[in-house]
């Protein structure tokens, strides 16, 4: 399973980087919602992005609505990996095309049980 | 101006609910066992400071604040980095600013109203605004000193800090 995980703290993409090919992800990275944009562009389709809203250049909101414009990728699951928790904005990434939302700080645990839920735990992760 | 706009932060905010959040993000970002201890110790001579802007019914800024070394150790925990791996100031901003978000954004979200969080800043700690409208939390990580200060927006406030580059 492949993996983006886009956030503009270095820090961040390297915990949630490291969760995931714990996992079992292939991951690549990206600083900001325009960067991942490029990613899928040259082809890097993931199963997964792990998206932060507050990014400078394109937030993770823009992202959202971008990638849910392009059919090309509607296998993509998007989950936003965020410290914005209030339920206005958890309902306007779920109505913009998100999947899950993960509140920062988070465990490797509650990653865990947020990919099962999305089907996206790879075999031989225990649930 | 509302009488909410009106309230401190002190009116909105106590010491013990920022360290409810201190001790979900410690663990989670600087490693596990690792706590955010409320007891003071003296303040070193030297500090730098990261923060987030909170714009909405109140506005202000939540800054960590610790001694240099303490922000280089606080770095190699949060990248998990190991010798003879080095961290630079890049690594130091990156991951001072994203505890500083972290704290700010979980802050933020109790809070009344809608608010927005700016991007993290590191440098020199933005000017306090009433005396009134400070909620600080001091204390130690591993023996060092470390503040968690939630304070008003000064008027006119002056940045001295430089956004995290990317």
């Amino acid at each position: 399973m492949r993996a983006l995980v886009i956030d503009d703290s270095r820090a961040m993409r390297r915990i949630v980087g490291t969760i995931l090919k714990d996992f079992g992800y292939e991951v690549r990275e990206a600083a900001d919602g325009r960067l991942a944009l490029d990613v899928l562009e040259e082809g890097f389709v993931p199963d997964l992005c792990c998206i932060d809203w507050n990014m400078p250049v394109m937030d993770g909101l823009q992202f959202v609505f971008a990638v849910r414009a392009n059919p090309v990728y509607r296998q993509v699951t998007l989950m936003m990996v965020t410290t914005e928790s209030e339920t206005g904005q958890i309902v306007k990434a779920l109505a913009a095309g998100a999947h899950e939302y993960l509140i920062k700080p988070f465990t490797a645990d509650a990653m865990r049980d947020k990919l099962a839920l999305l089907g996206l735990l790879p075999e031989g992760v225990t649930a | 101006m509302s009488l909410q706009q009106a309230q401190p932060i002190s009116a909105l905010l106590d010491p013990a609910t920022v360290q409810s959040i201190a001790d979900e993000v410690w663990p989670s970002l600087v490693g596990d066992g690792e706590a955010f201890v409320p007891v003071p110790v003296a303040p070193p001579a030297e500090v730098v400071s990261a923060w987030v802007t909170i714009t909405g019914p109140w506005s202000g800024s939540v800054v960590l604040t610790c001694a240099p070394a303490t922000a280089q150790a606080l770095t190699e925990n949060v990248l998990m980095t190991r010798p003879p791996t080095v961290v630079d100031d890049e690594d130091v901003a990156d991951a001072l600013g994203e505890l500083a978000n972290v704290l700010g954004g979980n802050i933020k979200s109790v809070l009344p109203g809608e608010s927005k969080l700016g991007l993290p800043q590191i440098g020199s700690a933005p000017t306090r605004g009433r005396l009134d409208d400070v909620c600080a939390l001091v204390g130690q990580w591993r023996g060092n000193f470390l503040t968690i200060t939630v304070q008003g927006a000064a008027p006119a406030q002056h940045s001295s800090g430089t956004e995290v580059p990317q």
